[in-house]
């Protein structure tokens, strides 16, 4: 008998040492840390007071979005780099925003632009009456400080700026920027990172709530309800009032972002009605989504491509020939089949719905050409067998697929393919000592511009960053210099340079073989309208734009 | 009893020692650049030397091993390199989370174990013994995972008797805001008197801590049943039969407390083992705790967390065992020997 009190004992002590050290002294959830009084419904009752004071057919309803990940990790806007975008898309606004069903850039705070001096001069004409969140006015003294604090904290991707010299601002609507060199303004203010305009001051004075989710001082629809980092439901985001666009009965005025890592119970959490929408799916539930009811499976490609890089600079793929036969060798049908509607062939280095994207590019496979050119090369079937060496990111299913269906073709013309799965650091680094024949990544860009695939992965570099196929060529190089002029002034010759630069890359140097473009698989309720995939904003919703069905 | 204590708090705190020196290990020596992973992949070489800096991550390894070591134990332990935050901080909310997790399903094992091995030990051999026998070696061996697919999608996407994950319904958190004292919501919510989210709480507890009482309910019951009948054949049983007692009385009131002396360190050591068990329940039920948290850190290859992870883990452990065989000391004098 005595034993079980001494258990008992030990294990209310056990208990209270517990409760002791996991104190939290008396914080209250969801209010941002601030203790409240246990009635405490302050912040909600003034939202929905607000909301159904005029109307009665009121959307009351909160719009769930199901991340795959943690939502935030920078509240600044200035460094932001993350997956924050889909919050922050909707908190933030830019100049202008990309559409990429038209491949154009559309006004959001600015209404109209110009550019002159040879695409080196631009001005931008301010939407009038904007409010940011923090009360304050939107005129071009503040786009400009906003501005200008994002390029002073130079993180994140700041250096989109990088070819700003100047900015003026001749009156209150007017904000003109001087640049160092031509480049497309237009398309850089649409960029969902570093392009945001914001109450630079707010955001200097209450640097500390602004790092703890409390404030913002964006222009969008959305302002912060609550954060609370690492809870499932990580974020809520309510109306902002006094948004430029208006606000109709019917749109949405609360959001919650519920973090669900694992598919699967997003999939039953959509179901069951308790998301409405889910950021991505595997293949085998989005063939499900598509013929459930209550469910809308929405595919659209993204801007992310598979890039299969060749070293051209040293080992057995220094021969043209053989990097041809192994552009070739890849089963790119075979590997979109396999893929079940997650990617869709790739045609260039551009995918589809940015500038540049060029048809007719697809690649096929063709064993008898691999083959002649490895004959011609010294190997191939009858000759000494060829050892290569590739690295792939570990984890990653539809690249492992990519390495299984190439090794196996391979085989067929006696190349033996050392196929190595790293973790990105790893791989990278050794990547960046030319450490291996074939390097797989993938590459998207930071705004709607396909740019970047050229100047950081085809550029010649002494420091190898991302020029994983260590191309050095001078005729490609000034070619790709002379990009952003041409993007900034005359679209049309830039899109012809874009096509002309790919044929030299992928037909002539053969760097590269791009198998496919990823799709995005969403799945969202059925009850929900007015939802577009927009890849230069990679899975953002703009919630403003929906609305409940009928 | 002193030199029993000691001894075994020696021992305790050696463990401690390979484990912390193994979690430096595990943050200073995987492939690739920590600075890169804090950075981004797109990083200036600025901002890498900055964070090199900043981490001490340009120092001797031996000098920076002194340094992790004086941190962790003045409740340094590192800046987590996804959330940003320090570790300390992100376990201090997820791991209440994951106690209430395994909590429950002690409690349902214990509640359900002990009496099916009761039941099973008396009517031994025969049909209840049988599917006892049978259930708690499916309990034990179905893989957790498919488990808690498979209560999901019957009881919470099918029939929706429960709800399919999280903790409780993050409306209340506006319209009932709970007050936090221990951390662990079911508790907080008792005691501040919240009842909405303490039975919206209840409500998603059930299924995923249903599925992480199945592997302790099963040993529990089969380590019940085997202790229990060996037990029931010694001397004082048989004395006790002649008397007149019933056996079922026997078992219950003679039997089953030494009988439980093993049990008691068993449930000790299980609860270690179940709340790294419960990592993939977490996952697959979206339950915000330790388990999350770590797939989480893993996903994004940061060692800061994941060591976090591991030294909390590592320290249940050895506080489970300590605890069990201090208590044995106590309960049993042999023990203290040994």
């Amino acid at each position: 008998m005595r034993w079980h009190k001494r258990l008992l004992v030990a294990g209310i002590a056990g208990v209270v040492a517990l409760a002791a050290s996991a104190c939290a002294g008396g914080q209250v959830r969801g209010a941002g840390g601030t203790p409240q009084p246990s009635t405490g419904q302050e912040s909600t009752a003034a939202t929905t007071t607000e909301n159904t004071a005029e109307n009665t057919a009121e959307n009351d309803a909160t719009f769930v979005y199901a991340p795959n990940l943690d939502v935030v990790t920078d509240w600044d806007p200035a460094t932001s780099y993350s997956n924050e975008i889909i919050a922050l898309a909707n908190i933030y606004e830019g100049l202008t925003r990309y559409n990429a069903q038209t491949k154009e850039v559309d006004p959001l705070l600015a209404t109209e632009w110009t550019s002159g001096d040879d695409g080196k001069l631009w001005t931008f004409k301010l939407r009038q009456g904007v409010k940011f969140h923090t009360g304050g006015t939107l005129d071009a003294e503040a786009a400009k400080k906003a501005i200008e604090r994002t390029m002073k904290a130079g993180g994140g991707a700041a250096y989109i700026w990088d070819a700003v010299d100047t900015i003026e601002t001749p009156d209150a609507s007017t904000l003109t920027f001087k640049l160092k060199y031509a480049a497309p303004m237009d398309l850089i203010t649409s960029s969902g990172y570093a392009a945001h305009i914001y109450d630079a001051d707010a955001l200097e004075e209450n640097a500390e709530d602004v790092e703890d989710g409390k404030l913002d001082a964006g222009t969008g629809p959305y302002t912060i309800d609550t954060w609370q980092k690492g809870q499932e439901t990580e974020l809520t985001l309510k109306a902002f009032e006094d948004y430029w666009g208006g606000w109709q009965p019917e749109q949405y005025k609360k959001v919650a972002f519920r973090v669900t890592p694992e598919i699967t119970t997003a999939w039953q959490l959509l179901r069951s009605g308790e998301v409405g929408f889910v950021q991505r799916l595997n293949p085998q539930l989005f063939e499900q989504a598509g013929m459930t009811e209550g469910v809308q499976a929405k595919q659209a490609p993204s801007f992310q491509n598979l890039l299969v890089l060749f070293n051209t600079a040293d080992g057995p793929l220094k021969d043209v020939r053989i990097r041809r036969a192994l552009q070739h060798a890849i089963d790119y049908d075979g590997l979109v089949a396999a893929l079940k509607g997650a990617g869709q062939k790739a045609s260039g280095l551009v995918p589809p719905g940015l500038l540049g994207h060029t048809a007719g590019l697809e690649p096929k496979q063709d064993l008898e050409k691999a083959q002649e050119l490895l004959q011609d090369a010294g190997y191939g079937p009858d000759n000494p067998e060829l050892k290569l060496t590739l690295t792939y990111a570990q984890g990653d299913e539809d690249q492992k697929l990519l390495v299984t269906l190439l090794t196996a073709a391979l085989k067929q013309v006696n190349i033996d393919l050392q196929a190595r799965a790293m973790a990105w650091n790893a791989q990278w680094d050794q990547g960046k000592k030319g450490g291996q024949d074939i390097f797989v990544m993938y590459w998207y860009p930071d705004y709607a511009d396909p740019y970047s695939w050229f100047l950081n992965v085809f550029r010649s570099a002494d420091d190898v960053q991302f020029n994983l196929s260590y191309l050095k060529d001078k005729e490609i190089d000034a070619a790709i210099d002379g990009l952003p002029r041409l993007t900034a002034t005359d679209q049309l010759a830039a899109h012809q340079a874009y096509a002309d630069l790919q044929k030299k890359i992928i037909d002539e140097q053969a760097a590269v073989a791009v198998p496919y473009v990823q799709t995005y698989q969403r799945a969202l309720s059925a009850d929900v309208q007015g939802y577009v995939d927009n890849p230069a904003y990679p899975n953002v919703v703009f919630f403003h734009d929906l609305k409940p069905a009928g | 009893m002193p030199r029993y204590l000691i001894r075994r708090l020696g021992q305790a705190l050696l463990v401690m020692a390979g484990v912390v020196a193994l979690t430096f290990v595990i943050t200073r020596m995987v492939p690739g650049d920590p600075a890169v992973a804090y950075a981004g992949p797109k990083a200036t070489p600025e901002q890498l030397a900055e964070v090199r800096e900043r981490f001490g991550l340009d120092e001797p390894l031996w000098v920076q091993l002194g340094a992790y070591v004086t941190d962790l134990l003045s409740g340094d332990w590192q800046t987590s390199l996804h959330t940003r935050r320090p570790v300390l901080e992100d376990l201090y909310h997820a791991f209440p989370a994951s106690l209430e997790l395994v909590g429950a399903g002690l409690v349902i094992a214990v509640v359900t174990g002990i009496p099916v091995g009761v039941l099973a030990a008396r009517f031994k051999g025969r049909l209840p013994d049988f599917s006892v026998r049978l259930t708690s070696m499916l309990a034990v061996s179905l893989p957790v995972f498919w488990l808690a697919l498979a209560l999901q999608t019957v009881f919470a996407s099918h029939l929706g008797w429960f709800p399919v994950a999280g903790e409780y319904d993050s409306a209340l958190d506006t319209t009932s805001p709970l007050t936090l004292w221990t951390n662990i919501t079911l508790v907080d919510a008792l005691i501040t008197g919240n009842w909405p989210i303490f039975t919206s709480t209840l409500s998603h507890l059930v299924l995923p801590a249903l599925v992480v009482a199945a592997y302790p309910a099963g040993v529990i019951a089969q380590m019940v049943r085997a202790t229990l009948i060996e037990e029931a054949s010694q001397d004082h049983a048989r004395m006790e039969r002649a008397l007149g007692f019933r056996e079922t009385t026997i078992l219950t009131r003679f039997a089953l407390r030494p009988a439980l002396n093993p049990v008691l360190s068993l449930i000790a050591l299980v609860f270690a083992y179940a709340i790294v068990n419960g990592f993939l329940v977490e996952a697959v039920f979206n339950w915000p705790g330790l388990g999350r948290y770590a797939v989480n850190a893993i996903s994004h290859s940061d060692t800061p967390a994941v060591a976090g992870v591991t030294l909390l883990v590592a320290l249940v452990y050895v506080l489970a065992n300590l605890v069990v065989d201090l208590l044995q000391g106590v309960v049993d004098p042999r023990a203290r020997a040994r």
